[in-house]
């Protein structure tokens, strides 16, 4: 099954305006985040499942991770 | 006036008149409520060199026209006044649902003159207004008193209170409200302590008037539905400002020990997510709010009952002292509730004494016996109480680190934390440059409200000290004030990531008047530069030197964390500060030109 | 149909109160809110939210019958035909039945319009068929 990252609309732009991406299991958050460009200090908060996680978290499939980016607003 | 309570009550403590007048509709016009109300009167009406202890001094308690409508968290009510903690300008926004009532009364800003000869309590209820003797209250905590007046009063009454803190008159006492929300900056509650009002209780049954019924609901409803369609509305609910507590750790912008670090290694035990899990009962909106960022919590070790910590507390209380237990900082947090003293600014001055006494310059003997290493908690508490009474060495630390660490010198001063003598808010900015610049050039001391440029700092690269960040802090610094004008909360904007396009409908039909956010950030500019003008107007040869920041930023590069060997070099502060005069229209040592004052029609005003 | 809530989920933020004095009179006043919101503060620290269940019990004892029900079976005052006797007050169980001289010129209660929970950002306010549980 595959897994999904959604960021926050600020980050739409690293994933060519779409609302969400699809990311390989199995990587860590950070990886996955590097991998995309987007730079993992901008993120604010990792949530799967409605649970918090840290970015060392390892997606597994059917994930869907969604990170809140803190930029954008200011 | 459409959106408006219409009038401003006249509190004359000295001799117990009252009086109401019409608000003045260019008043509105040219600074629309508010911070803009707070910032006018402060201006006009206290007196050049007015001693802010003295009877010339006022407490200006300002609404917006947003205040108490179905607007995302209209419950922002602001309080100015010239402050005893920096001798410029102060302006502490409170949220709760206070601000709604004063509008329900009909009144737009309640203005505090002269000193009483003895306690009294303001008592509104819409238009039966007294000034009653509060001598039984007097000496109480601010938890005790609300619970006194909701008791005799009932739920429809809101309440403001200052607690022993303001009543000793530390120069940075708070003004409590709703049993956790705070006026907190500047010394707002000592002004309040020194004209001897205990509270102000306040109810209100008058509807607001709006220009276009139909049009406000319509736009009243799209904003909500914006707020409730957010992609991370739960979390950000879920968390509220301690969302960001894990993430200033691990890019090294939490204060740690005194801002010696950016990272504490304690920092899981202080996270928001420890909180939730542990001591959260329920979440705390303040008014009309979609997405409460406001936590209550229950820590069992203390038995206290607390709104929050939120993250500056967590901050300031926590990591700042070294305490990486989140139950501790509650009760350190309900501490300076119940007692009335700025969380901020209590955090700052006894991370400065603690750095004092590991590093020798104060002693068992100076601190009363307590022994103030970084991580004791009893002894927070300890101090806590001591500076609210102002015993022992309480009395030093009440006067604020920038008067603390001038007395004791010994290079304490190189690391008292402060921008115009207030302490530093919950930012570590060794390696921030546009966060570094929105704490010096912020327009009551350095507090992080006006521009929170850190985000940005990250995102465009934090050491980068170029044209486009200066830009930005400007920018944030004529925009996110405006929401203290207009009387909501800037986080529907900030978090939850709303169009603030959505705003100018609803401000429309309100009052009737169409604005575009250009028109709005010219007003924001305005009071920028009218308050700019009143710090220099106040104290005598104020400017570029007063904008420094703390050495600590640009000396002390932190030895741990994520920010560890990394410092902003001096020539990059001063690069800073000259580029930001040249966008601003101000002289080189960052003073308002003339031609500047005259584009924003302040000329006559500070004439 | 009726309004319910779940309590625990409420911030006692008030905005459901403003729309509701919106629908019912037009008017920008929490006060004139067909919903309560009760805080218990500083302990336990929670608040307890008081709605109309639409059980009809205050129709049943209005004298004039200006307590009329919708084709929802909401139970809505007919302003013009009300004579504030106050008859209804005690009989409702929620305490959510309102008569105040001082605000209003009639009785007013929950009408079932909804926009509360427009509104409300914590979902803690729906409207549900009555036998219906927690959505």
């Amino acid at each position: 099954m595959p897994a999904y990252l959604r960021p926050t609309s600020a980050l739409r732009v690293y994933i060519d305006g779409k609302d969400e991406v699809e990311v390989e299991p199995g990587r860590s958050v950070r990886e996955t985040l590097v991998s995309l460009n987007i730079k993992p200090e901008l993120i604010a908060l990792v949530v799967v499942a409605g649970e918090q996680k840290t970015k060392d978290y390892v997606i597994q499939d059917g994930d869907i991770v969604k990170v809140l980016a803190v930029i954008g607003g200011g | 006036m459409n959106g408006y309570g219409g009038h401003i009550l006249r509190v004359d403590l000295t001799n117990g008149k009252l009086t109401k007048e019409p608000t003045p509709a260019g008043l509105a016009r040219d600074f629309i409520g508010g911070r803009g109300f707070g910032a006018y009167f402060l201006f006009k009406e206290v007196p050049k060199g007015a001693d802010p202890l003295g009877p010339q001094n006022k407490l200006i308690i300002s609404t917006g026209p947003f205040s108490g409508l179905m607007i995302p968290g209209a419950g922002k009510c602001d309080f100015a006044t010239k402050s005893p903690l920096t001798g410029g300008y102060a302006s502490a926004s409170m949220g709760g649902h206070f601000t709604a009532e004063i509008k329900y009364a009909g009144i737009d800003s309640i203005i505090l003159e002269g000193i009483s000869p003895k306690p009294v309590y303001l008592f509104i209820d819409d238009d039966k207004i007294e000034l009653r003797d509060a001598g039984d209250l007097w000496g109480k905590g601010t938890f005790a008193v609300e619970k006194h007046f909701k008791e005799k009063l009932g739920e429809e009454f809101q309440v403001a209170v200052i607690g022993p803190g303001g009543e000793n008159l530390v120069p940075y006492a708070c003004i409590n409200h709703d049993y956790g929300r705070q006026a907190g900056r500047g010394g707002v509650g000592t002004v309040m302590g020194v004209k001897k009002v205990k509270a102000i209780v306040i109810r209100g049954t008058k509807s607001v008037h709006v220009a276009n019924m139909d049009a406000y609901r319509a736009a009243g409803k799209a904003l909500y539905k914006a707020c409730k369609d957010a992609e991370f509305l739960a979390e950000w609910t879920r968390y509220g400002t301690t969302v960001v507590t894990s993430w200033c750790d691990e890019v090294g912008a939490l204060p740690t020990r005194n801002f010696s670090a950016g990272s504490f290694e304690g920092g899981k035990g202080i996270y928001g997510q420890t909180m939730r899990e542990k001591i959260v009962i329920t979440d705390k909106g303040c008014f009309g709010c979609p997405s409460p960022c406001g936590k209550y919590s229950h820590a069992k070790k203390y038995n206290a009952y607390v709104e929050g910590p939120e993250y500056e507390t967590i901050g300031l209380l926590g990591s700042n002292l070294g305490i990486d237990d989140i139950e501790a900082v509650a009760q350190a947090n309900w501490l300076v509730d119940d007692l009335g003293i700025d969380s901020i600014s209590t955090g700052n001055v006894i991370g400065w004494a603690m750095e004092c006494y590991e590093k020798g310059i104060l002693s068992k003997k100076d601190t009363d016996g307590l022994e103030l290493n970084f991580g004791n908690a009893e002894a927070t508490f300890a101090l806590i109480k001591k500076i609210a009474y102002r015993e022992g060495i309480g009395g030093l630390l009440a006067e604020g680190v920038k008067s603390a660490s001038a007395e004791i010198g010994k290079g304490s001063e190189r690391f008292a934390i402060h921008v115009k003598g207030m302490e530093q808010s919950g930012y570590a900015t060794h390696n921030a440059t546009a966060m570094l610049l929105a704490y010096m050039t912020c327009d009551v001391g350095a507090h992080h409200n006006r521009s929170w440029a850190i985000t940005y700092d990250l995102q465009v690269g934090r050491e980068l000290v170029v044209p486009e960040k200066v830009a930005r802090v400007i920018w944030l610094q004529n925009f996110r004030p405006m929401f203290d004008v207009l009387g909501s909360c800037r986080l529907q904007w900030v978090e939850l990531g709303i169009n603030r396009d959505l705003y100018l409908p609803a401000l429309e039909a309100i009052t009737g008047v169409n604005r575009t956010w250009e028109d709005l950030e010219k007003v924001g500019e305005r009071i920028w530069n009218l308050t700019r003008m009143y710090w220099a107007r106040e104290n005598e040869g104020f400017g570029r030197t007063w904008d420094m920041p703390s050495p600590r930023f640009y000396e002390d590069a932190p030895k741990t964390g994520a920010t560890k060997g990394q410092i902003t070099k001096l020539e990059d502060v001063n690069k800073l500060l000259d580029m930001y005069y040249e966008q601003r229209g101000w002289t080189s040592d960052g003073l308002p030109m003339p031609d500047k004052l005259e584009s924003l029609g302040l000329t006559a005003v500070v004439a | 149909m009726r309004l319910y809530v779940d309590s625990a989920k409420c911030s006692g933020c008030n905005a459901c109160r403003v729309a509701c004095s919106l629908n019912l009179f037009g008017e920008n006043n929490p006060k004139k809110a067909a919903l309560l919101i009760v805080p218990h503060f500083p302990s336990p620290g929670v608040y307890e939210v008081k709605v109309c269940t639409q059980c009809g019990d205050c129709a049943a004892v209005c004298p004039t019958e200006a307590i009329k029900q919708d084709e929802r079976g909401a139970y809505y005052v007919d302003f013009a035909e009300c004579t504030l006797c106050e008859a209804c007050v005690p009989e409702c169980p929620e305490g959510v039945m309102f008569v105040r001289a001082e605000l209003a010129d009639a009785a007013w209660k929950c009408d079932l319009c909804g926009d509360c929970v427009d509104v409300c950002g914590t979902s803690a306010l729906w409207i549900a068929e009555k036998e219906a549980v927690a959505a």
